[in-house]
């Protein structure tokens, strides 16, 4: 089963983090084993490998567990390293949608070209590791502990009734969605005005960024 | 298992593997092309010493460079640093994934793509990938640590960026004739109406200008410009790990090689061989022949300019990307989409 052989991996992978965090002598023996036994698993479990839902699962964890790395991380760096996974691991969803024009964009635009940038302002401003994660007291920590509840129970009740339904449901898909043309044919199309309104708004604060940038020469 | 399923899978092993044995024995020998053919250019012998013409050099390289101890300086940030060698040279052998070396084939009862994917925007993936390229350098520089590689990374990383858009652009003309991402489609359009070198040729020289920036070949090899930074991002990798680069670059070459190849000089489609009615095999054979030959022309059109013209300074480089390229890149797709229209292509 999918689902089993996904939450045996997860728990594989959990043991030997505890492991390398809290007894890293023991990092390359907890390595052996764990990973004969995930080789263990996936013999056991071959089938599942050409499942679509082992997949699903797999791409969601990975990019959980990168989303979460990227706050959690101490050193900036690292973090944007896990961002660009967490980017790649939407692509690969977009893939499983079969958009695979919107994936190549996805890792064209985010991954490629808006990360180099993060990647540039990181490496110019020599940000220092920061030692352990700060949370603010006071307000701010009930705040946050109020509106992540609340968002998560919305996810809950979005998703609630809808864990054992199809992921495509048939006559629902149209499978020229996310392809080149059809992307294109909205964009000129249904989404010209606010296409074209972004691309002037991208014009000026890049003419700005430049008059700003050259008056500081002066 | 379902046997349609075995029998892509074994397909797809058949061809990944016959592809990395080529790629990689290709790099291997375009390390001996590179030193002799500088050689003949600069009047000299050359490697000759290692078998008949110094065709065993690559395996004494390669055989030292295994050998060789892996120096790890002590200030640098190991993760990343180990990581980095791989996001170099990973996206570049992958890139060649897409790429079609030659028409399908009837081969076991079965038609057979000379081609690991055959993907509908495999020009878009090529692009993603090569953006990926950029980590590893840029990483490289940062992680380890020091003076020489940071400037280095910088350089790139900004060279990359720069003359990524005129790449792009140029490219832009080819998909606009083509009216397809599909690398196939591209080819097979060439072969129909005449090859586009014919009729684009101003973005076949931006997308060769920018070719050469993309791998980081003179004139434009600022990034490990040995006279300023020692060896720019690598200066501090040693043994396999600074052969990875090595290979990269080399991979990187055959890769644009075999692109401008694809999108310009009409792929693997060879001018008037349906003529000769050769038998489907043969005429197959002989397309990826022409296709091999073309890719070995570019790549000693890159040992030929490296021997040929100076470094460009670094602000130079940067106008010339900026300033021409760009300019020149957006008149190119206003004047395809005009040719376009007008039904004249």
């Amino acid at each position: 089963m999918p689902v089993q052989l996904l939450l045996g991996l997860i728990v594989v992978l959990v043991v030997f983090a505890v492991v390398r965090a809290y007894a890293p002598e023991r990092t390359l023996l907890a390595g052996v084993v764990l990973g004969l036994g995930a080789l263990a698993l996936l013999a056991v479990d071959s089938r599942a490998l050409l499942s679509l839902e082992f997949w699903v699962g797999l791409i969601g964890f990975a990019a959980i567990l990168s989303a979460l790395l990227v706050v959690i991380h101490p050193n900036p760096m690292v973090s944007i390293l896990f961002l660009i996974v967490n980017l790649f691991c939407i692509a690969l969803f977009y893939l499983i949608l079969q958009a695979q024009f919107l994936a190549a964009l996805q890792i064209i635009i985010y991954a490629g070209a808006i990360m180099v940038l993060f990647l540039f302002v990181v490496m110019l401003l020599n940000l220092k590791t920061e030692v352990g994660l700060h949370v603010a007291g006071g307000p701010q920590r009930w705040g946050a502990l109020l509106l992540g509840a609340a968002f998560t129970a919305l996810l809950f009740h979005a998703i609630r009734g809808r864990l054992d339904q199809a992921y495509v449901e048939s006559g629902m898909f149209d499978s020229s969605f996310g392809a080149a043309r059809g992307v294109g044919g909205l964009l000129f199309s249904k989404y010209l005005f606010a296409f074209e309104a972004a691309s002037l708004l991208l014009i000026a604060a890049m003419i700005g960024a430049v008059v700003m940038a050259k008056r500081k020469v002066r | 298992m379902d046997p349609n399923v075995a029998r892509v899978l074994v397909e797809s092993a058949v061809k990944i593997a016959l592809f990395f044995f080529v790629v990689l024995t290709a790099v291997a020998y375009m390390t001996l092309v590179e030193r002799r053919v500088s050689a003949w250019i600069q009047d000299r012998q050359g490697p000759n010493r290692v078998g008949p013409f110094g065709l065993l050099q690559p395996l004494a390289d390669g055989i030292k460079f295994l050998f060789k101890e892996e120096i790890t300086p002590p200030h640098v940030y190991r993760p990343v640093y180990l990581l980095a060698p791989l996001l170099i040279f990973v996206p570049a052998l992958v890139t060649f994934s897409v790429i079609p070396i030659g028409p399908p084939v009837e081969l076991f009862g079965r038609t057979v793509r000379p081609q690991i994917a055959d993907v509908d925007n495999g020009v878009l993936i090529i692009l993603a990938l090569s953006a990926m390229g950029v980590y590893g350098v840029a990483l490289a520089g940062w992680s380890s640590n020091s003076k020489y590689s940071l400037m280095g990374g910088l350089r790139s990383s900004a060279q990359l960026i720069s003359y990524e858009l005129a790449m792009g652009l140029s490219i832009v003309g080819v998909l606009m004739a083509a009216g397809s991402l599909r690398l196939n489609d591209i080819v097979e359009r060439q072969a129909e109406h005449g090859w586009n070198i014919l009729w684009q040729f101003p973005g076949f020289l931006i997308f060769l200008t920018a070719a050469f920036a993309e791998t980081n070949r003179l004139p434009f090899d600022l990034p490990e410009a040995e006279t300023e930074l020692v060896a720019g991002y690598h200066t501090e990798y040693s043994g396999m790990r600074f052969s990875m680069f090595y290979m990269a670059e080399y991979v990187n070459m055959i890769t644009a090689s075999a692109l401008a190849a694809t999108l310009y000089c009409g792929g693997y489609h060879v001018p008037g061989l349906r003529l000769l009615g050769l038998p489907p095999l043969a005429s197959a054979l002989a397309q990826v022949l022409a296709f091999c030959l073309k890719v070995g022309f570019f790549l000693f059109v890159y040992v030929w300019v490296r021997w040929t013209l100076p470094r460009f300074r670094y602000d130079q480089l940067m106008n010339l990307g900026w300033k021409v390229l760009l300019p020149a890149a957006l008149l190119h797709v206003v004047w395809v989409s005009f040719v376009v229209l007008m039904g004249w292509s």
